[in-house]
């Protein structure tokens, strides 16, 4: 069996085992991606040389006898927001093309402090901003699935990366859903923390207030060990929380008792390929019943205005978080300014997509005077209004059941031109991310032969719930 | 209804510039996304507080922390002009 | 008329911590250009702020000296413009929550106390420098580029050029007193704008607001001031008004002119600080910092009124800086004499710190050596003016008075025999001076004197010769 085809912990254990070498490991990673990378376009950068230098270096500590870190051995994708030092970082966009970064993140640092090694960066939206990876500079990425098909995003390459073997484990981030949807579009587990578990320190940020890096594997096994690996406080992110941090044993996890939420308002919503999703969706609540869980429907009655609080807030932050993209110390520089005013507004309107643009018009807007209360901060409010409704809810269940997306993949070109439709897609992920919980993404089925996931929701940091639960689900309907 | 000078302050503001030929369709698929935006207005928030954070715990301060100090060449090497070790770029004019 | 000059100064205050806001680069001035700059403070993309306890601590130390309300939560606020020597595009700062609201500093004007009330303190971070080259080029260096910052703003309750000079030295002074900037306007640590209008309180007018910057030195805030102050005036004379716009002091023209509106300063949408979670400032942290304060200036000048008996202008001039204090209170351990102790240094220390713009722990004297030089004079080993020359000599040379007393042999004649043999002989030299003494000219004896003191090389004993002199005299 081709080691790429193998899952993480399997690799590992192999590993530790002496009987493949971490080289190994990687040139059949690479031999993967020489194979299907052209047709699937998942990276942006890949760092051949010094991941091999990596290989061999932990190959070294284990004839030594030394010990290793938890992800030793493996090859990583990382989602081309995060900072990597000395290796090309763009955030998919023409404003860093050539940006090459002098510091690493540091969840990047704990990945090489975990033996783990970086292969390449992902595509994306560009800065993370879009749900179909078809903004980024550097071309669309497809769906390993079907190749006339998104793979969903802003995570895109990283999910794709995965769900095409190219990586076993890879890093996205997680707004709105940007880890979770693609990795449903792909068919991948898609693992998003509590907002502070993992350091922002290094990742462009979309959203201060939102953000949080998130796992792709191909099992929920590998999603909860790459985690694992990076999770943990951080001094030099004034958000992480002192909380961070995750250990525990997935041995014993079953569904016996678990008490799941359904929300009313998501039961009545009408979405397109409606029916057969539903199903699917009933046929997986069936198998938690059938495994001893119990389901009831609760409302949350301020979910409905999720999506309009989510793209207040979330365009609010990423329009100040951008205004660092100047031209002046990094990044591209327009030739044509005569003006200060020229040598700004040129750089930024050639260097970004139009997207991009869009958000930051619609946060300058959001924050500016005389708008900020009727917008900004009435957004804040509602947000706080979703959050109790959260909050009231986990007191009587342990976690919370719905889709992940309200429809299926999709072709390329047929919704990017429409912001509002692309945003009403981010329906079940986006409040999430609004209370600051941790949901997972799992495959459940398909739907024309199209990969459907299944979200997992749970309290701030519950990791635990959502990752056993998900766990003991995916064992059941292997 | 946002108009076309509305959009073109703002850009103004971010610093960016929506062309005449694109500015019609831009202004369109804005208005859009603002109509979009307006359905919270009718929730009451009366006596809520906002919230900017999520974690419930207090921010915290440095001492003793890291020197995450670069070298010159770091940063400057991303760049387009230098000069004597500074950032180069046309003069400002006050 | 009826005039009435409205005065606000905004300040900006560098804070001396070792590190800087918001990173951990070091936060010194000068360096080469751009070496001590890191991803935060160059504002790369994923770079996260972290506030520093020192910048925090330091700051609160500034409410509390200027009696300001501390408020229970840091709250930070992005302040959002561009220009180039802003590296993120925004300035964190505070808006609606300053960290210290209200406060006052006193000064003393025309023997009367008049307090000028603050509105704010609050803090943030500095921007980087840029220099302009004769071919039409910035150059950007950003090393200043996040050093922390205090903002003090005062209410316009300053109403002459006079009351901004005397209140900028006592803003100075109390800074410098709590250990948190150096305070050099040449250095750019302090720094600040005026705000002034005129009102007339007759035909109930007022001017618009100037804001006044590119003020380098007290001096120039002075001048500034009064020509606004009179530009403003002519205005009203003639029943006009002036703009509310921005001026730049000249000094070499001596004026303020227009300056055109800056580049990016529109609105500035402040928004929360969402890289910065609230931090709560415990009871006990302000506790803390409060017992750890050194003592103000105007407490430490009511106890030198009462522990010395010194005249508040008196007490008022001794404790005008720290360093100034310390040395007299280290003097008059020796002394025991505060009133002979504050002439000495109020006089001849403090006139030859002015003369040479230097500042008292500059001078190569220790408060001992000090004292030990009054001692002699008191005890009559030397007079005053040997005292006087004396003193220079120590502060050129660093010698110890008894060094320099013993080395140019200058100890005083205070022998009688001595004295009466050179007060006898003077009188037989000057026949006329006796002649014009008697004939009521008081004066003569001045001129004996000088030139007994000429004979002596100053070292006779001014006291016993004048008596003596006068004895003689009366039996010739």
């Amino acid at each position: 069996m081709e080691i790429s085809s193998l899952k993480a912990w399997e690799m590992i254990e192999k590993l530790l085992n002496k009987e493949i070498s971490a080289e190994e490991i990687l040139s059949s990673h690479l031999a993967r991606i020489e194979k299907v990378e052209k047709d699937i376009n998942a990276f942006i950068t890949i760092d051949r040389e010094n991941a091999i230098k990596a290989a061999k270096r932990v190959d070294e500590k284990i004839a030594n006898g030394e010990n290793v870190g938890i992800l030793a051995g493996l090859p990583v994708g990382l989602k081309d927001n995060i900072m990597t030092k000395d290796l090309r970082t763009t955030c998919a966009s023409k404003m860093l093309e050539n940006f090459i970064p002098p510091y690493d993140a540091t969840v990047v640092r704990m990945i090489r402090n975990n033996d783990g090694i970086i292969l390449g960066k992902t595509n994306m939206d560009e800065f993370a901003m879009g749900g179909s990876t078809e903004t980024s500079y550097f071309g669309n990425t497809k769906n390993p699935r079907n190749l006339d098909i998104v793979p969903g995003g802003s995570s895109g390459g990283s999910a794709a990366a995965v769900a095409a073997n190219e990586v076993p484990v890879s890093l996205g981030s997680d707004t709105g859903g940007s880890v979770r949807q693609p990795a449903s579009y792909c068919g991948v587990v898609g693992l998003k923390p509590t907002y502070g578990m993992v350091s922002r320190y290094g990742v462009t940020p979309m959203s201060n207030s939102l953000d949080q890096i998130g796992t792709f594997a191909r099992d929920v096994k590998d999603a909860y060990l790459m985690l694992k690996g990076i999770s943990g406080f951080d001094p030099l992110d004034g958000t992480s929380s002192k909380k961070a941090g995750i250990n525990f044993s997935l041995e014993n996890a079953n569904l016996k008792g678990l008490k799941i939420a359904l929300p009313i308002e998501y039961r009545d919503l009408k979405v397109t390929g409606d029916e057969e999703i539903r199903l699917l969706f009933q046929d997986a609540l069936s198998v938690f019943e059938r495994e001893g869980a119990i389901i009831e429907y609760v409302s949350l009655p301020h979910l409905k205005y999720a999506l309009e609080t989510y793209y207040i807030i979330s365009t609010a932050e990423v329009s100040t978080n951008l205004s660092r993209l100047d031209g002046i110390r990094y990044g591209y520089r327009t030739e044509n300014y005569e003006t200060l005013d020229e040598l700004y507004t040129m750089s930024r309107t050639e260097a970004f997509g139009e997207e991009t643009k869009r958000r930051i018009m619609m946060g300058t807007y959001a924050l500016s005077a005389g708008y900020q209360d009727e917008h900004y901060k009435k957004a804040l409010k509602v947000r706080t209004l979703i959050k109790n409704d959260y909050d009231k809810t986990f007191k009587d269940f342990d976690v919370i059941l719905s889709l992940t997306s309200p429809i299926l993949p999709f072709p390329f070109d047929s919704i990017v031109n429409s912001p509002v439709d692309m945003y009403k897609a981010d329906l079940y992920t986006v409040p999430v991310n609004l209370a600051g919980l941790c949901a997972m993404s799992l495959p459940m089925g398909e739907v024309n032969n199209l990969p459907v996931g299944l979200q997992i929701t749970g309290n701030r940091f519950q990791e635990e719930k959502i990752i056993k639960a998900g766990y003991a689900f995916e064992k059941v309907v292997k | 209804m946002i108009t076309k000078d509305e959009v073109n302050h703002i850009a103004n503001i971010a610093k960016l510039k929506i062309s005449d030929d694109e500015i019609g369709l831009f202004t369109e698929k804005f208005d859009q996304v603002m109509s979009f935006v307006q359905t919270i207005k009718e929730v009451d928030t009366e006596n809520v507080e906002p919230t900017y954070k999520i974690n419930d715990e207090d921010g915290f301060l440095k001492e003793n922390g890291e020197i995450q100090t670069l070298t010159r060449e770091e940063v400057l090497r991303n760049t387009v002009d230098t000069q004597y070790g500074y950032f180069k770029i046309l003069k400002v004019v006050e | 008329m009826g005039y009435k000059t409205l005065i606000g100064i905004e300040i900006h205050v560098e804070l001396m911590t070792k590190k800087k806001m918001f990173c951990n680069c070091k936060n010194e001035f000068g360096g080469d250009a751009n070496t001590h700059v890191c991803p935060v403070c160059l504002g790369l993309p994923g770079a996260l702020p972290v506030m520093d306890k020192e910048a925090l601590e330091f700051s609160i130390r500034a409410g509390l000296a200027f009696n300001s309300e501390i408020e229970k939560e840091v709250r930070t606020d992005r302040k959002n413009y561009f220009y180039p020597d802003l590296t993120k595009g925004y300035q964190i700062s505070q808006a609606d929550l300053p960290l210290c609201k209200g406060g006052h500093l006193d000064i003393e004007i025309e023997d009367k106390v008049k307090r000028i009330n603050l509105d704010r303190i609050h803090i943030e971070e500095d921007t980087g420098k840029q220099l302009h080259t004769e071919d039409g080029v910035s150059l950007l260096d950003f090393n200043r580029c996040g050093v922390p910052l205090i903002e003090i703003v005062t209410k316009p309750d300053i109403n002459s050029a006079e009351e901004a000079r005397l209140f900028l030295e006592k803003l100075r002074s109390t800074i410098k007193y709590i250990g948190i900037s150096d305070v050099r306007m040449e250095e750019g640590s302090l720094r600040c704008d005026v705000n002034i209008n005129v009102i007339d309180d007759e035909r109930k007018l007022k001017t618009k607001i100037t804001e006044v910057k590119n003020l380098n030195s007290f001096r120039s805030v002075v001048k500034a001031i009064e020509f606004e102050e009179n530009r403003h005036r002519e205005l009203l004379d003639k029943g006009e008004n002036t703009d509310n716009e921005t001026r730049r002091w000249d000094e070499t023209l001596n004026k303020t002119a227009i300056m055109r509106r800056k580049f990016g300063a529109s609105d500035y949408r402040f928004a929360n600080e969402g890289d910065l979670p609230l931090i709560k400032i415990e009871d006990s942290y302000l506790e803390e910092i409060k017992n750890n304060l050194p003592e103000l200036p105007h407490e430490k000048k009511m106890r030198f009124i009462s522990d010395y008996s010194l005249s508040h202008y008196d007490a008022e001039v001794l404790t005008g800086s720290r360093e100034l204090a310390l040395f007299f209170e280290e003097s008059y351990k020796y002394v025991g004499d505060s009133k002979l102790l504050s002439n000495w240094i109020m006089g001849d220390v403090l006139r030859r710190l002015k003369e040479e713009d230097t500042q008292i722990d500059e001078l190569s004297i220790t408060p001992k050596d000090l004292a030990t030089l009054i001692l002699m004079v008191k005890d009559g080993k030397i007079n005053t003016n040997t005292g006087k020359k004396v003193l220079k000599d120590m502060i050129d040379t660093g010698n110890s008075p008894e060094e320099i007393v013993k080395t140019q042999g200058l100890i005083q004649i205070s022998d009688e025999v001595e004295l009466e043999e050179i007060v006898k002989k003077t009188l037989d030299n000057n026949p006329q001076s006796i002649e014009d003494f008697k004939n009521g000219k008081d004066r003569a004896i001045g001129f004996l004197m000088g030139q007994i003191m000429k004979e002596t090389k100053g070292k006779a004993n001014p006291q016993m010769v004048n008596k003596m002199l006068l004895e003689k005299i009366n039996l010739r």
